[in-house]
């Protein structure tokens, strides 16, 4: 084993002299400060509320969507396995018979505590139907009341998947 | 006592609150766009009225309406309650007192009459302004004893042993420039500091006195407990320092003492460094003699400043939201510049036209040199304000290092070699 030897710094007389650096470390922040000055649009900052931000990938976990069959009819089984590996207990499902013969069962009621849920993708995991998804792209949701923010079966199928843009 | 000296007194002490007092709004919105920029971000810019954001500085005013109209909340384990209501009053009076012995323009001649430029018209001069500058620091170790909080008292101690580390420093630093100067009145001064060495050089302190420019810069970076010297605050060590159990206007005055403290600090080093209120290769006399000329310069600079301004504010002043007001308000920013300036220009071609009388011609001049001296005393700010956002916070032992082991011996040695200098050449 080689011995390395670790320079330190710090001992010259222009270090202990500190205004060099001082003066160093001002001339970039002063760079910084002329260069956003001279042209507000260098600075990366968007109007949050005006502008949305363009960069949400599809593997984001925004909302939740239930997906639709191609005649346009729920996805969803009621199997409750979503709701079985839900670790925020969030979704509450109430299964009814399905009478179009397509399949046996589907959802009466389908709702998702957004308080309640951690956003971990859990529900999506589970579902052996491909009838419950994240990529609405919606991470911004505000109501006024508590109540509000159960989501039912209505709205979560009408949500669209995110548009991405190439 | 007529009226020509009761206005005067009155536009002294109207000036002076307005460098001091008005300054702390501005001083505030200048401080949180500098770092926002220095930081590579906006800061705040949303708050307007009307659609006029003034590029942020209305919020400042909803700040401080916020901070007038909060409740005035005092802890139950708080015993000492005369010493907790006094101490932001300290700093603030001390901050704001400080002010009164700056020189804003040169003495004003009327008639027969001198009139002395000041808030408070005397010559103390650096003597007021060490006495209340030391006495401020009482207001904050009273207030971090006083509201029986651990953190608060490790504030007020960390003031304590702030103030014996700098405060030797920077009075030797001061003493090398009496020696330059030969007086302790600021006028006298600022007035030394119009003559020109060599014929050619402004015989501004800075180039008279290098090292003592330098000490008390950075001492009185310490004296108004700004980074990188505000150990008494240290918000990311003993939660709020001094301040941490005052809420409401209490901590306002704090704050608004603190930039009201700053922005004397730097009016303090523009006159003493700087050249206070003169314009280099242009004193008083010759100020007076060629008014005419100052005038057309001004006329000129002025609207073509004005055209980069406009140009500036069409460039930068833009909203996302077509239909918001806040659209609209590069219109009228640039409209009222243009009536700004046609009122400047119609008030000095009617200067020009019509021949001052000497009276006429010294209060122009005084006029010009209140604007040169608010000029110089933003850009001390703005270096105040850069230099928050640049260098991080020392410790109080390397403060203490600092102060005794390197300031001061610079500032004996400065004293002694001024003095030597001075005895041998004669001056």
């Amino acid at each position: 084993m080689g011995i390395k030897i670790v320079p330190r710094y710090g001992n010259s007389f222009k270090e202990k002299m500190y205004l060099p650096a001082v003066f160093g470390g001002m001339k970039v922040t002063f760079s910084h400060f002329f260069r956003n000055l001279k042209d507000t649009s260098n600075i990366k900052t968007i109007q949050y509320p005006e502008v949305q931000p363009s960069d949400i990938t599809p593997r984001y976990r925004g909302i939740h969507r239930l997906t639709k069959r191609d005649d346009g009819s729920v996805r969803c089984v009621a199997c409750f396995m979503c709701a079985t590996a839900c670790p925020a207990g969030c979704i509450f499902i109430e299964a009814t018979k399905r009478t179009d013969g397509i399949d046996e069962k589907m959802p009466l009621k389908f709702n998702i505590d957004l308080l309640e849920c951690i956003f971990c993708g859990g529900c999506v995991e589970a579902c052996p139907c491909d009838a419950i998804r994240m990529d609405t792209g919606i991470f911004s949701f505000v109501k006024s009341k508590r109540e509000d923010f159960v989501v039912d079966k209505d709205t979560l199928l009408s949500r669209e998947p995110m548009k991405v843009k190439s | 006592m007529d009226t020509v000296s009761i206005s005067i007194v009155v536009v002294n002490i109207v000036v002076s609150l307005l460098f001091s007092l008005g300054s702390a709004p501005i001083l505030v919105w200048m401080e949180r766009r500098i770092a926002g920029f220095v930081q590579d971000r906006l800061g705040p810019n949303r708050c307007n009225i009307g659609g006029v954001r003034l590029g942020g500085l209305i919020q400042s005013f909803a700040d401080m309406i916020k901070l007038v109209f909060k409740e005035d909340f005092r802890p139950d384990a708080i015993k000492e309650k005369r010493f907790f209501t006094i101490a932001p009053v300290i700093v603030f009076a001390c901050a704001y007192l400080t002010y009164m012995v700056i020189p804003l323009a040169d003495d004003l001649v009327i008639g027969d009459r001198k009139f002395i430029m000041q808030g408070l018209p005397f010559d103390l001069g650096i003597l007021w302004f060490l006495a209340f500058a030391g006495l401020s620091v009482y207001g904050i170790i009273i207030g971090g004893w006083a509201s029986s909080n651990k953190y608060s008292l490790l504030g007020g101690l960390r003031a304590a042993a702030q103030v014996i580390s700098y405060e030797a420093a920077m009075g030797l630093s001061l003493i090398s420039i009496l020696i330059v100067y030969g007086s302790i009145h600021l006028g006298d001064m600022v007035r030394y500091q119009g003559e020109l060495i060599f014929g050619f050089i402004p015989a501004w302190g800075i180039v008279l006195q290098p090292v003592a420019a330098i000490l008390f810069i950075i001492t009185s970076f310490a004296e108004t407990n700004r980074a990188p010297f505000d150990i008494a605050e240290g918000e990311s060590e003993i939660v709020g320092g001094f301040h941490t159990e005052y809420s409401a206007m209490r901590f306002g005055l704090f704050f608004v003492g603190e930039y009201v403290a700053m922005s004397a600090a730097s009016a303090l080093i523009v006159t003493l460094f700087f050249g206070g209120y003169q314009i280099p290769w242009l004193n008083t006399e010759t100020m007076k003699e060629n008014i005419d000329l100052v005038i057309i310069g001004i006329m000129v600079i002025l609207p073509v400043a004005s055209l980069f301004f406009a140009k500036w504010i069409k460039k930068n002043n833009k909203w996302a939201d077509e239909n918001d007001a806040r659209n609209k308000e590069a219109n009228w920013l640039i409209k009222a510049l243009v009536v700004i300036n046609i009122l400047l220009l119609v008030v000095f071609g009617f200067f020009l036209l019509n021949e001052l009388g000497i009276n006429g011609v010294n209060i122009v001049v005084a006029f010009i040199q209140v604007a040169t001296f608010a000029i110089k005393l933003l850009l001390m700010n703005f270096v105040f304000i850069l230099v928050r956002w640049t260098l991080p916070r020392f410790r109080y032992d390397q403060l203490q290092n600092l102060g005794w082991k390197i300031l001061l011996p610079i500032a004996i040695a400065n004293i002694f070699f001024t003095g030597i200098f001075v005895v041998v050449m004669g001056v």
